[in-house]
């Protein structure tokens, strides 16, 4: 008999994705247009939730947030700051009186993941910065995650404590150990309530496995390995042993003076164990099969759009680089962002993208002062709704964008303070590009390029979105009747 | 005209970035580097269009001291071709058509106008620190060098740290450029020497990690940075800009880059009527200045 294949959380959150969208379908025509689900059309209403964050507009650079991932139900969302440090949010259950609010997400956890390091024999500092966060598929009542900075992964157990034994014999209440000579009778401790204490351990440390800083780390739906991707290398480990590591893809020319290109992100096909994607410097995206070979320098498939010879410029290799690679959930498609657009690519064709939408194409005229400043080496990131309807990403002055695949319609929000009570309807915003700029509209050039959002999350199984600003962390969600 | 402004000033912001970098924590980055590179050829190849275009516009009527004026223009820019063009096509590492068309073009330009010789050693000034009048000299002497610096490919140089000792060693496969100064310039013919690929390691930024270096730099070399630093202090903005890139190509190592810099930050007037054109902004691309290059 075929062995049974165990349910995977993808599997189930899959699951879910399409009995919502079998419901939204089925509901479609009993529903208001208003009520239509995906979020990226006019008609659905992104609401203010939450902020969180110093309020200070003197921003300490430990935190800087540089990463924003919910877990596999969307309980969970952890962020990873520049000052080495992880902050979990934890969604409240839902308010039995009101059974259309959402829970607020409140701290959960928080705690050191990495510290600054010194390489004496490189002299090099290495940052603590935490680049990148991913969950594990939770298996226990325990939940996992790995973070990474530029050379060191680490796996951490956040566990719940809510009892505590108590009635030792040996020790007294506080902790002080009790003279054994003045024990004259034995007890079996219990366990008593406690407040909830949640901790976090770190598990597993995978280091020393990494030249080059360290970009993307990729959990497998086999729920067993992980890929992770420097500038040049990717490394495939196992969850479970940390002295080594087998490298899988390697683009380190013999001679480094012919190097060309880099790896920019990397990431594991949601239900194929097999197959990852890396994006590279040059707009290239290299789709490989480990069943092929050990090593997978040959691609399987590669997918690249040939470049408009109409916007060559200086910085034409710049801004193709490639700042992030996403699969959809149903794992038909992939998503890039490079500096100017959002591709949306069909695994099945190669020759170009099938979808492109451009995020902030009013730049292209400003890319000599955008490198001046150093914005355009700006790597913004990009993200699937649950049922990959909508696509989101960053861009300045505080602005993201979302982009609606079904129905065509992209549109502008701002988090700010100033929009910030609750529960306020956020109000789309429009970026004047031609001479006459329209009452509400903000030109190009009052754009404020120190105010990026380059991290963002989408809830794997509602409208809820985390949008991170340079030190503040912002929760929406549409508004629900 | 336009392009050729904004690319020079491209050019002098790109070396800028290149040498902040190597200050950043956290390490060279090397993906930020590469694009930055990347800018620089495509700044190059515009400015070399733009120059060819101009030095085939010769002005009908001009007098003698216009004439040598632009001779000595011209003949910096057929160093300046040498330089850049071994200088991309190691960053590139495929050998671009294109430059090499622009390339030949003021090679051809500089055969017309003869050769220089006097006129470039008297722009060096007696002046400079002793490691500087050294390699002045050196490249005063050996005129042809001043013709092409980095004339020969065949220089490989590569920087090695005992894991066990601690020695560095730098090793060069292959000769310095001073060897093979004395090699005849030939017009078109002479133009495969120029397009193969040179060897020598100028990848200051994308040395290979794996055989980085502790920030280990000879004590000569710092002391005749830190004499640049005192002279920034002193001399006007003007001159800081020019010796802010100085220091920094100075990092980067490359003899033939500084030149090529260092010239971008001059007007013509200056280099015409200039006496310190390889003043502080000639280098010791020795083995001092390559370890420091590897350690960056």
């Amino acid at each position: 008999p075929p062995r049974p294949t165990p349910v995977s959380s993808t599997a189930i959150v899959q699951g879910l994705n399409l009995l919502q969208r079998a419901r939204s379908i089925t509901m479609a025509g009993k529903r208001k247009l208003s009520e239509r689900p995906g979020g990226g059309s006019s008609d659905v209403q992104w609401c203010f939730s939450q902020v969180k964050g110093a309020m200070d507009d003197d921003v300490a650079e430990a935190d800087i947030i540089s990463t924003v991932e919910f877990n596999h139900t969307g309980e969970l969302l952890a962020t990873g700051d520049k000052g080495g440090r992880v902050v979990i949010f934890q969604q409240e259950p839902e308010c039995k009186n009101q059974p259309q609010c959402r829970g607020e997400y409140n701290v959960y956890s928080t705690f050191q993941s990495h510290e600054p390091e010194f390489d004496y024999l490189k002299s090099l500092e290495i940052e603590e910065k935490i680049n990148k966060i991913r969950w594990l598929p939770q298996k226990n009542a325990a939940q996992f995650l790995l973070s990474t900075n530029d050379k060191t992964i680490k796996l951490w157990k956040i566990s719940e404590r809510d009892k505590r034994p108590e009635g030792y014999n040996l020790k007294e209440e506080d902790g002080r150990y009790r003279d054994p000579n003045t024990v004259t009778t034995l007890r079996v401790p219990v366990l008593r309530p406690m407040d909830l204490m949640v901790e976090a351990s770190p598990r597993r440390v995978f280091a020393n496995a990494h030249t080059y800083h360290i970009n993307s780390i990729s959990v497998n739906s086999d729920h067993e390995t992980y890929l992770s991707a420097d500038d040049l290398r990717i490394n495939l480990w196992h969850l479970e042993i940390t002295d080594r590591s087998f490298n899988i893809v390697d683009i380190k020319p013999a001679n480094m003076e012919e190097l060309t290109e880099v790896i920019t992100a990397a990431e594991f096909h949601p239900d194929q164990c097999n197959t990852f994607v890396y994006s590279s410097s040059k707009g290239t995206i290299r789709l490989c099969d480990m069943r092929a070979s050990a090593l997978c320098d040959q691609h399987t498939k590669m997918f690249e759009e040939p470049e408009d010879p109409n916007n060559r410029s200086f910085f034409s290799e710049i801004i193709s680089s490639i700042s992030d690679v996403k699969f959809s959930h149903s794992g038909r498609y992939m998503m890039t962002r490079d500096y100017l657009s959002v591709k949306i690519w069909d695994l099945n064709m190669e020759t170009r993208p099938v979808e492109t939408y451009q995020v902030h194409e009013y730049l292209r005229s400003k890319l000599c002062s955008l490198y001046e400043n150093d914005c355009i080496f700006d790597k913004f990131e990009c993200c699937w709704n649950g049922n990959d309807s909508v696509v989101m990403t960053g861009s300045y002055n505080n602005f993201f964008r979302m982009f609606d695949r079904d129905y065509r319609q992209d549109v502008t929000f701002e988090a700010s303070r100033e929009n910030s009570k609750p529960r306020s309807v956020l109000k789309p915003r429009k970026i004047s590009t031609g001479g006459k700029r329209k009452k509400d509209e903000i030109s190009v050039d009052s754009l404020d390029f120190n105010k990026k959002i380059l991290h963002t999350a989408w809830h794997p199984l509602d409208n809820i979105i985390a949008v991170a600003t340079t030190n503040n962390l912002y929760i929406f969600q549409d508004k629900l009747n | 005209m336009e392009c050729a402004f904004d690319a020079q000033n491209l050019i002098s912001i790109s070396l800028r970035k290149i040498q902040s970098s190597r200050t950043q924590r956290g390490g060279i980055k090397l993906h930020k580097n590469l694009l930055v590179t990347y800018v620089l050829r495509n700044a190059r190849q515009c400015y070399m269009s733009k120059n060819a275009l101009q030095t085939q516009r010769t002005p009908p009527y001009e007098d003698a001291a216009t004439v040598r004026g632009r001779q000595e223009y011209l003949e910096l820019t057929g160093s300046f071709t040498e330089f850049a063009d071994d200088f991309y096509c190691n960053f590139a590492g495929v050998q671009s058509d294109t430059w090499h068309c622009g390339a030949h073009q003021s090679m051809a330009q500089h055969m017309e106008l003869g050769h220089q010789d006097a006129s470039a050693c008297a722009m060096v000034s007696p002046s400079d620190s002793d490691l500087m009048v050294s390699e002045a000299c050196w490249s005063c002497a050996d005129k042809s060098s001043w013709e092409l610096p980095i004339s020969n490919t065949q220089v490989n140089q590569k920087t090695v740290l005992d894991l066990d000792t601690h020695v560095v060693t730098t090793v060069t496969n292959g000769y310095f450029h001073s060897d093979c100064c004395a090699q005849p310039k030939q017009p078109q013919a002479a133009a495969p020497c120029y397009t193969r690929k040179r060897k020598m390691d100028t990848s200051y930024y994308i040395v290979d990690p794996e055989f980085y270096l502790p920030d280990f730099v000879p004590l000569s070399c710092k002391r005749m940075r830190s004499e640049d630093d005192d002279d920034d202090l002193e001399s006007d903005s003007e001159q800081l800009d020019s010796a802010n890139i100085s220091n920094l190509i100075s990092v980067l190592g490359s003899g033939g880059l500084s030149e090529f810099v260092s010239w971008q930050q001059m007007d013509l007037e200056q280099i015409f009527g200039s006496q310190t054109i390889c003043s502080k902004h000639t280098l010791l691309a020795g083995s001092g200045w390559t370890r420091a290059i590897e350690a960056f």
